[in-house]
């Protein structure tokens, strides 16, 4: 069974084409930032909105059924490489029980992308490399303390995982979540260059964090975090010394 | 009071003076009061309408005769006096689009001259008379023209002077023509006339011309005649302000199944584009071959939050027409009546718009009348509410049979009458079917899925008590609260969802089969209908959450629990459109500018894909909550804030309060904003 808690159709910036993109529960990291609270804890939640709405956080498909919901729109796949992206929570953190449903589509011909932290064991890469078209790799803390302390990220493992995807061949983009406090101090911003100089993907993609995710984190009875805004010139700084190595895009979410 | 009024109406329906009121409330709908005292008063002596005691081509030929001719400074003649107007004893046949290309390929002595070898004398005489009204009228533009000081009028002068004795030689002259015709259409109290496959029916006076006309010249020849149709919308204009009915369909599918565009397909659009008028509006007809380039030209129009192309999908209604019985040729030849239901042009009486089926009043009939405790599963439900349905639809086609008024000025255009000597309004067409638009089927599939969760699967009331819930208009809020969380909605394309719709389809498609209305026509009807606020106004509240009298829901839209429009356009097209039931079927949805803009090409390739996938017809509302709050606060600010409203576009300022409170409403529930 493969655990999930939300299955987005008609997605258009999670990949090339027209996607559906499975967001799936469970993440060993714990960035203050993350919009997709509900997706870190692999257990079953219960939430409550302000609203009165309740429900759950969380369900188990097997593979047939989630195959039959990503199926819906395989016409829509056909063109520009739309397909299948994996999110979460930590795309890679249910790898086992992902892999028939990636062998299925993967003869279908459907494009596959992952979007990943890397905070995985190599094993699970290893696994599920070979069936992925595109990867999306989250950069967010490089500092190796700073990594550990502040979001659980072992950043030797990051690291040796990059190389290997980078050695791989397989194409990838980095995604950048920007925010004063973590990833965009200027010690981090200097270790993301070295890495975009030493691993060089496809392109680069940055966003500003949201608080869209506010509402989620009230339903778990949690306060969200605050962080204050990225300033448009600092953006543009950065843009400017990436530009050398990668393409770079600020997209919005 | 609500009463009186009806009674009020009924005693002056048909006459001048009911007609004179009209216009008065319509102008005043657009001016105001002062306005329209100054309009009241400059018609003391304008006013007229001919007697009922003369034959109808008589009371035509003495109506267009009496027409006052307004020149306009420039461009094409186009002239309408909406002082005056026809008596009518009977309905009067609308939602048309007339075959223009008989008034293209004939001069007036043409229509004259074959007119007068037709057998029946009545008819005949009848046909004659209006011929020689517009003989008359014509002859009034030419000489007041010719008065007049413009200094063009030589070229429009010998445009007019040619529909007497001459065939049409130009592309300018064709849309004169057309105009000329069109504004006979409206003199003469028909109402929603559609102007047809412009593009195609223009195609062969524009290869003809293109070369001495440069691009600027054509699109500011087409932005006049666009200009020209808009220029009465107020008089023109039906239940609310903007719904013309003026459709110009473009593109589409050839006999030879190749996709046919031109030119003039593109110029159209770019027209509209630029000129950014709700009214005349544009259908786009499609095929899985329609060019890239088109859709683009399409997409990027409709970004600009005009309200159209509306796109209409051969691949799916061609096969249809030709199922239900037309010939094939008129199958790919279809045009639509005035929203979006696929018409035969030409030889063909179908009235698509007789009445509206409203699915959620033989349900709550179901509530108040059977013995809910006797229902104890979704299939019984079902099965009962078939009988309802049904009794429902046996008064509908009762109440739906009624006598068209006798109609001289169409029947000339049908080619058929004209053989056969007999009137459109007696069945001398080719066609005589009726259609019917529906509403409140959401609502319906929503109630029906409420009952079955909450009574059926959780238990946690009875039918009885969630009835007495609605019989209360949902004061106790914690049913409503359950009912709003049901995530099971109709829009999802969840097999069970689209088989429990299906099926209430196929009840209506199945029954309306082997009935027959006064000339033998078959029926038909569509999932969309333009009545959702209004034919909500004495219908108590439904099992879906609905409050009393509070609209229904529009066309097949997205709910809060919709997952993208993938799914949205994925339940559409596993609709069963092939049982009667292609008068029209709309996806309605609601779409940010942003959106479009950062997605252009992703958006654009989904709407082409969405051709293959089987959708009926789809339509977009491109506006934002803030815009729209704005504007209802601030009218004055945005005065040419244009939305959609069903199937016409309007200046958001000219809407009731209702219908921007409808549009503001699902546009917060799109952008998340309403719980």
């Amino acid at each position: 069974m493969i655990r999930v808690t939300n299955i987005q159709r008609f997605c258009l910036n999670d990949g090339p084409g027209i996607r559906t993109t499975i967001f799936l529960k469970g993440c060993p990291l714990r960035c203050p930032w993350c919009s997709n609270p509900e997706n870190i804890s692999y257990d079953i939640e219960r939430y409550q909105l302000e609203d009165g709405e309740a429900g759950i956080y969380g369900k188990d498909y097997t593979v047939n059924e989630l195959l039959d919901i990503i199926l819906k729109d395989e016409l829509y796949y056909q063109k520009d490489n739309g397909g299948v992206t994996f999110s979460g929570g930590e795309a890679m953190f249910q790898i086992k029980e992902l892999v028939p449903l990636l062998k299925i589509l993967h003869d279908k011909k459907i494009n596959i992308c992952f979007e990943s932290s890397l905070s995985v064991p190599i094993s699970n890469i290893k696994t599920c490399l070979p069936y992925i078209d595109e990867l999306y790799i989250d950069v967010k803390v490089l500092d190796k303390n700073i990594a550990k302390e502040s979001i659980n990220l072992n950043t030797d493992i990051y690291y040796s995982n990059v190389e290997y995807i980078y050695k791989s061949g397989k194409p990838f983009i980095y995604r950048i979540p920007l925010n004063n406090e973590y990833t965009f101090s200027l010690n981090n911003q200097k270790l993301i260059v070295e890495l975009i100089k030493k691993y060089p993907p496809l392109k680069v993609e940055i966003f500003r964090i949201h608080n869209l995710g506010d509402k989620k984190y009230y339903s778990l009875n949690r306060e969200p975090k605050v962080f204050t805004k990225v300033k448009d010139e600092d953006i543009k700084k950065f843009m400017d010394i990436v530009k050398n190595y990668s393409k770079i895009e600020l997209i919005e979410i | 009071m609500n009463n009186l009024k009806h009674l009020l109406l009924d005693k002056l329906n048909g006459t001048s003076l009911l007609k004179h009121l009209i216009n008065n409330y319509k102008y005043y709908r657009k001016y105001g009061i002062l306005n329209t005292i100054i309009y009241f008063l400059k018609g003391t002596f304008r006013r007229y309408c001919p007697s009922l005691k003369l034959s109808k081509g008589e009371q035509i030929k003495r109506l267009l005769s009496k027409c006052n001719i307004n020149i306009n400074k420039e461009g094409f003649i186009y002239s309408i006096d909406s002082y005056k107007v026809l008596n009518n004893k009977n309905r009067i046949l609308d939602n048309f689009t007339i075959d223009y290309s008989i008034i293209l390929d004939n001069s007036l002595e043409d229509l004259i001259n074959k007119v007068k070898l037709i057998d029946n004398i009545d008819y005949r005489n009848n046909v004659l008379n209006v011929l020689e009204g517009i003989n008359v009228i014509l002859d009034n533009e030419i000489n007041k023209l010719r008065d007049s000081k413009r200094l063009d009028k030589d070229k429009y002068l010998g445009y007019l002077n040619n529909i007497k004795n001459g065939k049409c030689k130009s592309f300018e002259e064709a849309l004169q023509r057309i105009l000329f015709f069109n504004q006979l259409l409206w003199q003469t109290n028909h109402m929603l006339n559609g102007l047809g496959r412009l593009d195609l029916l223009l195609d062969k006076y524009y290869e003809k011309d293109k070369d001495n006309y440069t691009e600027d010249e054509i699109i500011n020849i087409i932005k006049d005649f666009l200009l020209k149709l808009h220029d009465n919308y107020w008089y023109k204009s039906n239940s609310l302000l903007g719904d013309t009915g003026q459709i110009i369909i473009l593109g589409g599918t050839l006999e030879d199944n190749t996709y046919f565009s031109n030119d003039l397909t593109y110029y159209f659009i770019r027209c509209i584009k630029d000129l950014q008028i709700p009214d005349p509006k544009i259908l786009l007809r499609v095929n899985k071959d329609v060019p890239n380039r088109l859709m683009e030209l399409s997409l990027s129009c409709i970004k600009t939050g005009v309200g159209c192309p509306l796109l209409a999908n051969d691949e799916v209604i061609i096969n249809n027409l030709i199922k239900f019985g037309y010939d094939k040729k008129d199958a790919y030849n279809y045009v639509t009546s005035a929203c979006w239901e696929p018409l035969i042009l030409g030889d063909s009486l179908d009235q698509n718009n007789v009445d509206s089926i409203v699915y959620i009043k033989p349900f709550n009939k179901l509530l108040d009348e059977y013995d809910l405790d006797k229902i104890d599963n979704i299939e019984k439900l079902l099965s009962v509410y078939k009988t309802y349905l049904e009794d429902y639809l046996k008064d509908f086609l009762i109440k739906n049979s009624f006598k068209w008024e006798e109609d001289p000025l169409i029947s000339l255009f049908i080619t058929s009458c004209n053989k056969r000597g007999i009137d459109i309004s007696n069945g001398g067409a080719k066609y005589n079917n009726y259609g019917f638009t529906s509403v409140s089927l959401p609502n319906l599939v929503n109630s029906i899925l409420n009952i079955e969760t909450l009574v059926f699967k959780e238990h946690k009331y009875t039918l009885k008590e969630l009835n007495n819930a609605r019989l209360n208009n949902f004061k106790d809020e914690s049913i409503l609260k359950d009912i709003k969380n049901v995530k099971e909605r109709f829009g999802q394309d969840n097999d069970h969802i689209i088989d429990i719709t299906n099926n209430i389809v196929n009840t209506v498609g199945d029954y309306l089969n082997d009935k027959r209305n006064i000339f033998n026509g078959k029926y038909k009807f569509g999932l969309s209908a333009p009545s959702y606020i209004s034919l909500s106004y004495n219908v108590l509240a439904s099992l879906c959450g609905r409050h009393n009298y509070e609209p229904f829901d529009v066309h097949i839209s997205i709910n809060k629990y919709s997952n993208g429009y993938t799914e949205l356009f994925s339940f559409a097209s596993s609709l069963n459109y092939s049982n009667n039931s292609f008068n029209g079927n709309v996806i309605d949805f609601i779409v940010s500018k942003t959106f479009i803009e950062k997605n252009f090409d992703k958006f654009n390739l989904f709407l082409k894909l969405s051709i293959d996938k089987g959708f009926f017809e789809t339509q977009m509302n491109v506006i934002n909550s803030d815009i729209l709050l704005r504007a209802k606060k601030n009218p004055q600010e945005f005065p040419n804030l244009i939305v959609r409203v069903w199937g016409f576009s309007a200046y958001f300022n000219d809407l009731p309060d209702e219908y921007k409170d409808v549009i503001i409403k699902r546009t917060l529930e799109y952008e998340g904003k309403l719980s």
